[in-house]
């Protein structure tokens, strides 16, 4: 029996409650916790807010034209996309045939080897990170076996593997190989079968079916596998903390040392709203690519 | 009129109504906190909520609340480094006294011990080095002790506890000293001369560690014989800035815990370090042969003291801690375990190996005073200097 038209009209309001009640929580969340912190930091970042002793609580734009005139902290942030970017590009090509393999390649037990893959997201990060210094250090695992094959000696290891660009390029793409490889696996994984059949029907070699047909589908889930790198890795300091020494430093060391050691908390909050307006322009920006819909699809 | 407040009471609730009620919403939220920053300076209360009493007014010892709330280094009484040990010699005084256990939060350094105060966060005492000193009592935050609720404070170095003098009133009881001073390998590194610049030796790329705070800019003003490196103009300032940015790719990494600096020279990795007197002793006693250096431009001498927040609950257990801290048993422990001095002058000193003892020069406060050493001096532009050293770190 078709529903009356009075009975939607009844309703209707009564679905806009339900609806407005179940959104009320969450949205008042991050109204809390997330829009009002930031538009604190982005009224602090003008001096609008007065919090220090040093503090003149005068509006003013210094800090914002120091900032974008050039200089040292805008340096920073571009040496932090360098290393971004890197590290996004190297994860997604070490990534994907983990998630090529577990899609297309094993036919059982592959949510068991999806499981072992993420496994060292069960482990303490800082442990996972403090183990790089044990391997990387001048004594460390790799020093020692080329000490051993006297590829080099014990007085002169090779000393760039720690405290460097390099360390933190390699721990941030260990660190998140095993994240990225699950967006990929999930686009490859719901890829039509029919699709790569028909290919191979039509006389297409696997090489060129896989540049055709797989790739090109599966794109939305590279996309995003390099965004879940990106957006984070930009504003990352835990990782050159511990292993970058003075050449690892990044944008977001910086934030966090004016922050918590500088008592500089307007320059900090310059730079901690200049980095969430990119990561948001970039958001919109990939958008654009990725259709959240066809990945979760 | 009813029509109107029908419209209202009837209208929907769209998206753009909701936007625009959020962004007011938000906005008197940001208005009100501000005006509450404005009014209380830091917008929270002290850790137990009690305003400070005076006098008769203020509750016995048995009335207060008790744990302790300190705030102080790693391995100073938390047990990171000395596990039980710390417990017995620095507090078990303390504990004995009081039945007590302190509650303690750690700062990883003078600059993000003292943000956290700035920010809000109350303790009952604190343990910065002199140089930061009047800068807690500026900002209102400290209330003087009463020494004569201290016995052990007879014991004290006078000279020391003047550093802890503020305006007359003793804010800040002094108890622990050492040095600044460059240390390195024997093995390793062969020195031009005895100066600051093995920091910064070319021969040494990937082999150096300095410390991340601010004072490097001081040591490269030492070097560069900057008339007065504790109050630089802002030109001095940003000469020893760019001098370090380009002395910077020299360096490994910058310690944070004098502890990291130990391992990376136990691991091998660095070879001359910013070093305080514990890096020295652990080395020295793991057999190491290193040489803390004299350097022509005057070791800096530092000393570290606890001090009594205002707003504290706890303000006789405070004593009862500051009394510990001030033992002979908590004196011997610092200077035989972390080869620091400390301002008790009773201890035997026949008990600590003689190395020590000389290397530290503990039998002579002298060594503490001009021209022996360059005593760490309160920076009143420390915002200015922490600035520049931002830069540093990101240039």
């Amino acid at each position: 029996m078709e529903p009356s038209a009075t009975g939607d009209a009844e309703r209707r309001p009564r679905d806009r409650a339900v609806t407005a009640g179940l959104l009320a929580g969450p949205v008042l969340w991050l109204l809390l916790f997330f829009v009002v912190p930031v538009l604190y930091v982005a009224a602090y970042s003008v001096g609008a807010v007065k919090v220090f002793p040093t503090d003149t609580g005068a509006v003013s734009l210094d800090d914002w034209r120091r900032f974008l005139a050039g200089g040292v902290y805008l340096s920073l942030f571009w040496k932090s996309i360098r290393i971004s970017l890197t590290v996004s590009f190297v994860v997604v090509l070490l990534a994907y045939p983990v998630g090529y393999f577990l899609a297309l390649c094993v036919k059982k037990r592959k949510y068991v080897l999806l499981l072992l893959i993420i496994a060292p997201f069960l482990t303490s990060y800082l442990l996972r990170v403090l183990a790089w210094k044990v391997i990387l250090g001048d004594s460390g695992v790799i020093n020692s076996f080329l000490a051993s094959i006297h590829v080099t000696t014990p007085d002169h290891p090779v000393n760039w593997l720690l405290y460097s660009q390099f360390s933190v390029l390699l721990v941030l793409a260990y660190v998140w190989v095993p994240f990225v490889a699950l967006p990929i696996f999930v686009s490859l994984d719901n890829l039509d079968r029919s699709l790569l059949e028909a290919a191979g029907d039509l006389g297409a070699s696997r090489w060129r079916t896989f540049w055709r047909v797989t790739f090109p589908l599966s794109l939305p889930g590279v996309i995003a596998a390099f965004v879940f790198v990106f957006v984070p890795t930009i504003g990352e300091f835990v990782t050159p903390l511990l292993v970058g020494g003075t050449s690892g430093y990044m944008y977001g060391n910086a934030i966090q040392d004016l922050f918590t050691r500088g008592l500089d908390w307007q320059t900090g909050s310059v730079l901690a709203v200049f980095l969430l307006a990119v990561v948001a322009g970039l958001m919109v920006l990939f958008g654009r690519f990725v259709q959240v819909r066809s990945v979760a699809s | 009129m009813t029509d109107e407040r029908q419209r209202l009471t009837t209208a929907r609730f769209g998206r753009r109504d909701f936007v625009r009620y959020a962004g007011v919403a938000a906005g008197a939220g940001i208005l009100a906190a501000c005006k509450k920053a404005e009014t209380t300076g830091t917008g929270t209360t002290g850790p137990t909520g009690a305003t400070g009493a005076t006098g008769s007014a203020r509750p016995t010892i048995d009335q207060e609340p008790g744990s302790l709330s300190v705030s102080d280094w790693s391995g100073y009484g938390n047990g990171d480094y000395y596990p039980g040990k710390e417990k017995t010699f620095l507090w078990g005084k303390y504990a004995n006294a009081t039945g007590d256990t302190p509650q303690f939060t750690l700062f990883e350094n003078d600059d993000a011990g003292f943000t956290k105060v700035v920010a809000g966060a109350r303790y009952d005492v604190i343990h910065p080095c002199a140089y930061r000193f009047r800068d807690y009592v500026e900002l209102g935050v400290m209330q003087p002790w009463d020494t004569s609720l201290i016995p052990n404070w007879s014991n004290l170095n006078p000279t020391l506890e003047t550093f802890g003098e503020i305006d007359g009133q003793q804010y800040f009881i002094v108890e622990d000293w050492g040095f600044i001073a460059p240390l390195y390998r024997n093995d390793k590194v062969e020195p031009v001369e005895d100066s600051w610049s093995l920091l910064w030796d070319d021969r040494y790329e990937k082999r150096i560690s300095w410390i991340n705070t601010l004072e490097m800019l001081v040591i490269a003003g030492f070097y560069h014989q900057v008339p007065d490196p504790w109050t630089m103009t802002d030109d001095e300032l940003a000469q020893m800035r760019d001098f370090l940015i380009s002395k910077k790719h020299l360096v490994s990494f910058m310690w944070d815990q004098s502890y990291d600096l130990w391992l990376s020279f136990k691991r091998g990795d660095v070879w001359i370090g910013y070093s305080w007197p514990d890096t020295v002793g652990y080395a020295t006693t793991a057999g190491m042969d290193v040489t803390y250096m004299q350097p022509k431009e005057g070791r800096i001498s530092w000393s570290c003291g606890l001090g009594l927040f205002k707003d504290s609950a706890n303000y006789y257990h405070a004593h009862e801690y500051a009394d510990s801290w001030s033992d002979v048993k908590a004196a011997g422990f610092l200077e035989a375990y972390y080869y620091y001095g400390h301002a008790n002058t009773t201890v035997d000193l026949s008990t600590l190996p003689p190395a020590i003892v000389e290397a530290f020069s503990l039998d002579d406060l002298s060594i503490l005073e001009e021209p022996n050493s360059n005593p760490e001096s309160w920076i009143s532009r420390r915002d200015v200097y922490s600035q520049y050293w931002s830069e540093v770190l990101a240039g």
